[in-house]
This record gives structure tokens, sequence and C-alpha cells, in this order.
């Protein structure tokens, strides 16, 4: 091997005492975010067992759920990220005027796509959806929504708690840049599960 | 980080387009009722692109070491596709069995 090619690998994957050249803080937040990524393709691989083993046929998506309204929660979400982007770079710039509005715009959307989940859940519930069973098909369908969009939800409650406190410090000047990079990372994170959420259980 | 030539937000603007757009092509293909197939192959073409435009973009995964891009996404990709491989297979001989 050339010595460049060995600088260059060395560049792209030496280690030391900075593995992946993060620090500590990033690189146990991607371990993290690894790990309970993993946890959703266990769920979204259970998800596809059930559908595929189901004797009854898997209702249609858009004969139970509006379409349109979940359409909007996803672009709740996509724009939640986009301004959580903008705060990261804010805070990173020094900017934390700016870091602490687009803060504040991301946890005003991640409080409606919770609000729109809690309708959603509570119109399906009284049409009959249970854990049980459901009036459109296999009672696998309510337990893989339910699960599914649980845990999900469970997890956007998380980062809008790590949202609140992080905006709250950056408010007093407490927190540095990197503190609102990591809640940035898990609400992308969050962000990135109900594209897979979006797309294998809502419109496949 | 961030590109800091020019206006260092702008990434973030554009990536939003690009997946709204792409969520406004995946809500038509489906309200279109394309073949089946057709329609599984291009969801997950472009849920794909969503997830790299994420990934790269908004957490930044684009500005780090390639070992960490890869430790992520590889180690996602290929956990799932082997759990999904496995478990495609178990539901394909349990559905026979239950059919017959």
């Amino acid at each position: 091997m050339h010595g460049s090619d060995a600088a260059v690998l060395e560049a792209h994957w030496g280690g030391g005492a900075a593995p992946f050249g993060a620090s500590w803080q990033k690189t146990m937040m991607w371990i993290f975010i690894v790990t309970d990524g993993l946890l959703f393709s266990g769920l979204l691989c259970g998800y596809g067992y059930l559908r595929m083993v189901s004797p009854v046929p898997w209702p249609r998506q858009s004969e139970v759920f509006s379409i349109p309204f979940i359409a909007l929660m996803t672009f709740i979400l996509i724009t939640s990220s986009m301004t959580m982007g903008t705060a990261v770079t804010a805070a990173r710039l020094g900017d934390h005027k700016r870091a602490l509005h687009n803060l504040v715009f991301t946890i005003v959307g991640g409080l409606c796509f919770l609000g729109c989940q809690a309708y959603e859940w509570s119109h399906l519930i009284h049409e009959g959806a249970r854990l049980t069973g459901n009036p459109w098909g296999p009672p696998q369908f309510t337990q893989a929504f339910f699960v599914l969009t649980g845990f999900h939800g469970s997890h956007v409650l998380s980062g809008l708690v790590i949202l609140i406190i992080t905006a709250i410090r950056t408010g007093m000047g407490k927190t540095p840049a990197q503190g609102v990079e990591m809640a940035g990372l898990y609400w992308h994170f969050v962000d990135l599960v109900w594209v897979f959420i979006f797309t294998l259980f809502y419109l496949l | 980080m961030a590109d800091t030539t020019g206006n260092p937000y702008r990434i973030y603007r554009i990536t939003w387009v690009i997946l709204l757009i792409i969520t406004v092509a995946m809500l038509a293909a489906e309200a279109l009722h394309l073949p089946r197939i057709f329609l599984i192959v291009f969801l997950t073409a472009f849920m794909m692109v969503k997830a790299v435009m994420i990934g790269g973009n908004f957490m930044h995964l684009r500005y780090e070491r390639p070992s960490l891009a890869l430790m992520v996404a590889g180690g996602l990709l290929i956990t799932s596709l082997i759990l999904f491989s496995f478990i495609s297979r178990e539901a394909h001989h349990v559905a026979r069995s239950l059919s017959n």
C-alpha cells in the first residue's frame, strides 16, 4: 500500500481517542440511534410477518385511514425536521436567538404531530379498533397499528421532552451547540422512523 | 457540519422541498392504484431516497467520516435485510401450512 493510500485510510478510518472522528457524545448518540433503529426494524419485520401469514385479507389502508390526514402528519414532521436542522446550525454559528426560535417551531410541530396522532387513535378506537379485533379485517392489523404508531409516538413524546429542556437551557444560554445537535439527531431519527412507518404501514 | 459557504440554512430548505415532492409523488402513486409490484418497487425506492436525504442532510452523515456513515447505514440495512429474509421465509412456510 502506498503511503498516500495509508494516509487516506487513516483519515477516514482512524480511531484512536476519537472513534469515527466524532466526540464521545456524538458517537454514543449514534450507537443509541442504531440500537433504537434496530428496535423499529424488528417491529416492522414483525408487522411484515403478521401481514404475510394472515389468513384473512389485509384491509386496504385508504379505506381505514384518512390518507390526506396521515400526509398532513408527515408534512408536520418533515417541517419540524427542517426547523430542527436550522436550529442545530444556528447554535453552531452562535446565533442563539435563531436557534431558540427554531427549537420552539420544532416543539410546536412535535405537539401538532402528537395531537394528530391522539385524534387518529381516538377516532379509530371509536370506530371499533381494538388490540383484540377490528371491523376491517384480521386483529393483527390493529395490533400492528397500535404497536408501531404507539412506539413511534412514545419516541416523539420523549423527543419533545428533550427539546423542551434544550430550548429552556438554550434560552438561558446554558446549552452548548453540541447539546442542540444531540437533541437534533434524536429528532431527525424520529422523522426517519416515520418515513418507514408511513410507507410500509400506511401506503403499501 | 452544514455547508458554511453562502447561506448555511439553504440545504435544509432544499431537502425539505425535495422530501415534500417525494411524499406527494408517493401519495399519487398510492391513489392511482398502480399494479402491486410496481407500487412496492416505486414506494420502497422513494422511501430509501427520503431516508438517505434525512440521514445525509438533516443528520449530517454526509459530513461525517465514511466509517460512521457505514456503521449506521450499513449496520441497520444489513441487519434489517437478514432479519426480513429469515422472517419472510418463515412466514411463507407458515402461510403455506395454514392454507393446506
